[in-house]
């Protein structure tokens, strides 16, 4: 029984972040579930004297209805299903070697940390520019004057260039480039939670493997993973809401129009279809879109932790 | 009985006359009040100098005017910024914009029409005793090079809503050097530039004759020329799926394929950068803003001198006799206020900056824009500055000497909200055509891709 | 078995498998180390970039192809970014806030995460799973409701805006309260039987035992206010509360509304500096800080 003392106590506790909440996330969110029903809801045309806003679901409809809609939704699932699990994988793997190793430990940590503090608008141009071919691709006349650093490590090993980003390369090119532009991106944080994980691992358990000598790998499937697996749980639910938001790292790399220069709109993504309403000045469709992503992420989140509550070791 | 009726004519005249005064809304004067007013822009620290000095210059006519500028960031920044002030009240005085951003801002009904300002003749006395009067006088009107000043009219309903503040357009850059060495002749038609680039590819294989900076501006600049449908600032929004432009893109796309041509997001980079390389594949023609020269001037040899020398001349046109040429750069609007004497104070800075030749001659040299108002090319430092023209150190100058000559050529678009996603789609839609590989249907691929286009201006406007 | 023999028989068998397996395992550190290596080289390249073109002209950054060396080397891109930007002001502002911003923040991520970890009251899970729940909402989506509202508290163009919206983050008092839930129980027990108050316990036994987090979550929320844009650039864009990105980010913007960016480039390198530094001297904390909120206690 909780004694009525210590409730009151708890609250006091909370209160501070109670109050901050209510105001500065609570109501944000019952105003955006009430701007979303109201059909075409814009704030300058309200200012403009018109507030015949109809009730209704329409700006659902109109977001569904939007020609980049099945795209998206497909490009954010897709992105979310690789990339989580490549780059935990990565980041299993490359904090596994810093805890195998002792000399250039410390320098090669600050090395895979750095991403952590760039700056992203940086960062994606740079990508941008290992990928980008200069020249009049696929014309009957091909000029080419730079294949892009990528391509010209791929030709030096004998492999054939691929038109990663540019006009007329083909959606599974321009996929495998944010690929490896979000796991980039994802592997600092990744590799520091695991990292920290390893590290506060009891080295019993290492040494009565090495007392059977058993092989690496088994090491790692049968030992490791499962005594870092509330990291790993935790490292690819954060990734897949973070997968879900994903969107400037789309404009980082092929820019708002968000695909390749023929195909506009390939790369859409679900924070794409808010911002696309946004800059209309439609918040009606803008919070219809948030709370679509909203219903998605937290039914991915629910199997997560359904999965992880069956996979998890405690 | 004629008598009658001329004497009724004349009444009815002069009441017409009476009537229109009064339906005008008549605007108070600035009255010499203390008034603080905004200015959102996006000059960089090389403008602000110029401005500071003139803010001052304005201030000793105006003491009580207090301007206070923030430089907010790209256009864009200041459209995203302004759209979330408005609704909250707090919107600037003043601000840089872009025809589709008033547009956007009329949804709220916030920006105020200039057309009392411009026509109100009350006389005000200014610090230093003189007088001038609030609106404009026929000389300053007619000062304004007619397209600039026209696109404050481009909303639909005839009312001015913006000031032209500076201004740029398309030039054509061309590698003099190269030219003059195998006696090619500078294209003024489409049809000559055709020819000109498979000279071109004769001499040098390795090039792509042409780069264009805009496929958007190319492709509204087409339409223009062509005098076919684009857009209209009334419903229907997007007329221009017609058989005319599909005809023009074609021919393009043909030109893309053969290599005569390239875009900036087609060629991947920069098109200036092609122009000014000095690596076996470049362009010897690159069509780009006026304001971006500096960008077209190859990098100087270790001597001090440069690789080519850079020559500027109007963009190609459909018909040599009727040149069409776009107008770009911010213009300025003033936002409506509960004060009147606020807006009467911007209205008389935005005037200040628009017509006082100083400002324009200083600003123009400092941003590589070109002055709207036609009395600068006799200011004597402007006049210098322009005859110093050449296709080296003073290559902006040259941009500027192109752009006046061509005053006659500038069109501008109709705005409303939606605009600038048409603007969006008919850039991507030429990208879209031109990569259509040879062996496919064009004709069908090209069908689809103006149909996608107008499908999707059409859902950007549903709400 | 106990720990005595366990240890014996431990180095007894490391023996004998090293002494059989050395050339092996040398391979092993040998293939270990390479692959590192090429992760780091793949991870540093994008920063290689960084710095080149943050010494390019800005000719020949828009040349093709790219150069990978700059041809001329422009340091000047450097005392650009320092004298244009105004960065003392930037700083002095960024550093208010930041501090500000993170010892109220700290002080609300203990009371609450204490609440959540250690208190017994109604609703307590169903609350803790309703927080994280926001944290899957896309921030954009706040802002446009938090701007009208702090706009009729009046607060505009004041540090306040900046400080007090962000002031909880769920993500801290996950953090923290995990952290919590990992010190024993009986700590508290024994100190309840003392006639320790709740707030002392939390003060003297907690609070210490956490610093690792707290430093992190100082650190973190650090660089928050370093890297934040979207929020000042709408609240408070004046030059008395001016932040550092927001600085940086207008003082090259070309008369076109196109970006400087050499000199851009130059300006983020010198305002990831200091986090890199921090990073590098405070790398135990953070890590530390970062893996707890991954354990479950």
């Amino acid at each position: 029984m909780v004694d009525s003392k210590q409730q009151w106590k708890a609250w006091l506790y909370l209160a501070p972040a109670i109050i901050l909440l209510l105001v500065f996330t609570v109501w944000p969110i019952i105003n955006t579930v009430s701007m979303a029903f109201l059909e075409g809801y814009s704030g300058l045309t309200k200012t403009g004297g018109d507030v015949s806003f109809k009730l209704g679901v329409g700006n659902f409809t109109h977001v569904v209805a939007h020609p980049d809609f099945q795209q998206a939704l497909l490009n954010t699932c897709l992105l979310c299903v690789i990339t989580v699990p490549v780059s935990t994988i990565l980041a299993l793997l490359i904090a596994v070697a810093l805890n195998a190793i002792k000399p250039l430990r410390k320098a090669l940590q600050t090395v895979f940390f750095l991403p952590y503090v760039t700056n992203s608008i940086a960062i994606g141009m740079v990508f941008a520019a290992m990928f980008n071919v200069i020249g009049s691709v696929g014309t009957r006349r091909q000029i080419i004057s730079s294949y892009g650093i990528v391509n010209d490590v791929i030709m030096a090993l004998g492999g054939d260039w691929v038109n990663w980003i540019n006009s007329g390369s083909a959606y599974w090119a321009n996929m495998l480039v944010m690929v490896v532009y979000i796991v980039w991106n994802a592997l600092p944080f990744k590799i520091l939670v695991l990292l920290g994980g390893l590290q506060s691992v009891n080295k019993q358990y290492y040494d009565a493997a090495k007392v059977d000598s058993t092989p690496r790998w088994r090491v790692l499937t049968r030992i490791t993973v499962p005594l870092l697996s509330p990291m790993i749980a935790y490292v690819v639910i954060t990734g897949f809401i973070g997968g879900f938001k994903e969107y400037t790292s789309i404009v980082g790399i092929f820019g708002e129009k968000m695909g390749p220069v023929h195909d506009p709109g390939r790369l859409n993504t679900m924070v794409g279809m808010i911002y696309d309403s946004l800059e209309r000045d439609n918040q009606g469709g803008a919070s219809a879109a948030a709370l679509i992503l909203f219903g998605i992420i937290l039914i991915v989140t629910m199997i997560n932790l359904y999965v992880s509550k069956k996979r998890v070791h405690y | 009985m004629k008598k009658l009726v001329s004497m009724l004519l004349v009444l009815a005249m002069m009441l017409c006359v009476f009537g229109i005064s009064v339906a005008e809304e008549t605007v108070p004067a600035y009255d010499g009040s203390e008034v603080t007013i905004t200015f959102y822009n996006t000059m960089g620290s090389n403008l602000t100098t110029v401005l500071d000095a003139y803010i001052a210059e304005f201030n000793a006519l105006y003491p009580n005017i207090k301007v206070e500028y923030t430089s907010v960031g790209s256009y864009d920044d200041v459209r995203d910024q302004i759209s979330k002030e408005i609704p909250e009240g707090i919107q600037p005085n003043i601000a840089y914009c872009y025809p589709d951003h008033v547009a956007l801002y009329n949804l709220a009904k916030a920006v105020q029409t200039l057309d009392a300002y411009i026509e109100s003749d009350a006389v005000i006395t200014r610090a230093d005793g003189t007088t001038e009067i609030m609106g404009l006088t026929d000389e300053q009107k007619a000062d304004f090079i007619e397209g600039y000043y026209n696109e404050g009219r481009e909303f639909g309903d005839g009312l001015m809503y913006t000031m032209p503040l500076s201004k740029s357009t398309e030039v054509l850059y061309y590698n003099k050097t190269f030219f003059d060495a195998n006696n090619l002749t500078v294209p003024t038609t489409w049809a000559e530039l055709e020819e000109v680039c498979k000279k071109i590819i004769e001499i040098d294989p390795m090039s792509i004759p042409l780069g264009y900076d805009s496929e958007a501006n190319w492709f509204i600049t087409m339409t223009e020329q062509y005098n076919t449908p684009y857009t209209s600032a009334t419903a229907p929004h997007f007329l221009f799926d017609n058989a005319e432009n599909k005809e023009f893109i074609k021919m393009f796309r043909d030109w893309y394929q053969e290599g005569y041509l390239t875009t900036q997001s087609l060629y991947g980079t920069y098109t200036s950068g092609l122009f000014t390389s000095t690596s076996d594949i470049k362009s010897y023609m690159s069509i780009g803003s006026s304001a971006g020269a500096t960008y077209q001037r190859p990098a100087k040899n270790a001597d001090g001198t440069y690789p080519f020398e850079v020559g500027i001349a109007t963009i190609p046109q459909v018909d040599a006799g009727n040149k069409k040429v776009i107008s770009q750069g911010p213009s300025l609007c003033i936002f409506k206020k509960a004060n009147p004497q606020e807006v009467a104070a911007s209205w008389l800075f935005v005037k200040y900056l628009t017509t006082t030749v100083e400002f324009q001659a200083e600003f123009s040299m400092a941003s590589g824009y070109v002055p709207v108002i036609k009395s600068v090319a006799g200011n004597e430092i402007y006049a210098d500055f322009i005859a110093n023209a050449d296709g080296g150190n003073f290559v902006s100058a040259l941009s500027a000497k192109v752009c006046l000559e061509q005053q006659d050529a500038y069109y501008t678009s109709p705005a409303f909200n939606g605009s600038s996603t048409a603007r969006d789609q008919v850039g991507a839609l030429m990208t879209k055509c031109f990569t259509i590989p040879d062996g496919s249907d064009v004709d069908a691929l090209v069908d689809a891709a103006f149909a996608d286009a107008i499908a999707e201006c059409e859902y950007a406007v549903g709400w | 078995m106990s720990e005595n023999t366990f240890k014996v028989m431990k180095q007894r068998n490391m023996r004998r498998i090293s002494g059989l397996t050395e050339p092996m395992r040398i391979f092993s550190q040998l293939g270990i180390y390479l692959f590192l290596f090429l992760m780091a080289l793949i991870v540093l390249f994008p920063f290689y970039w960084m710095v080149i073109s943050s010494l390019k002209s800005l000719a020949e950054y828009k040349l093709s192809p790219p150069t990978f060396w700059p041809k001329q080397v422009l340091l000047s891109n450097y005392a650009d970014a320092f004298t244009t930007a105004n960065l003392g002001t930037l700083f002095v502002n960024t550093m208010y806030v930041g501090l500000v911003s993170t010892i109220l923040s700290l002080i609300i991520t203990v009371l609450t995460a204490f609440a959540f970890a250690r208190l017994e009251f109604k609703g307590k899970e169903l609350l803790f799973g309703a927080l994280l729940a926001t944290m899957m909402i896309p921030g954009e989506l706040f802002t446009i409701t938090n701007y009208s509202t702090v706009i009729s508290f009046g607060w505009l163009n004041t540090f306040t805006v900046l400080i007090v919206p962000f002031l909880v983050s769920i993500f801290y008092i996950y953090l923290l309260r995990q952290n919590f839930l990992q010190i024993p129980n009986e700590l508290y027990l024994a100190a309840k039987v003392d006639g320790t108050s709740d707030f002392k316990y939390l003060w003297k036994v907690m609070v210490p035992l956490a610093l690792p987090t707290l430093i992190s979550i100082t650190i973190l929320k650090m660089m928050g206010a370093w890297n934040s844009y979207i929020w000042p650039r709408l609240v408070a864009n004046d030059e008395a509360h001016r932040m550092i990105t927001n600085g940086l980010r207008n003082a090259f913007t070309e008369t076109t509304g196109d970006v400087n960016y050499p000199v851009q480039m130059a300006a983020v390198a010198l305002v990831s500096l200091p986090l890199f530094l921090v990073f590098v001297f405070l790398r135990k904390y953070i890590m530390s800080g970062v893996s707890r909120s991954g354990i479950k206690g």
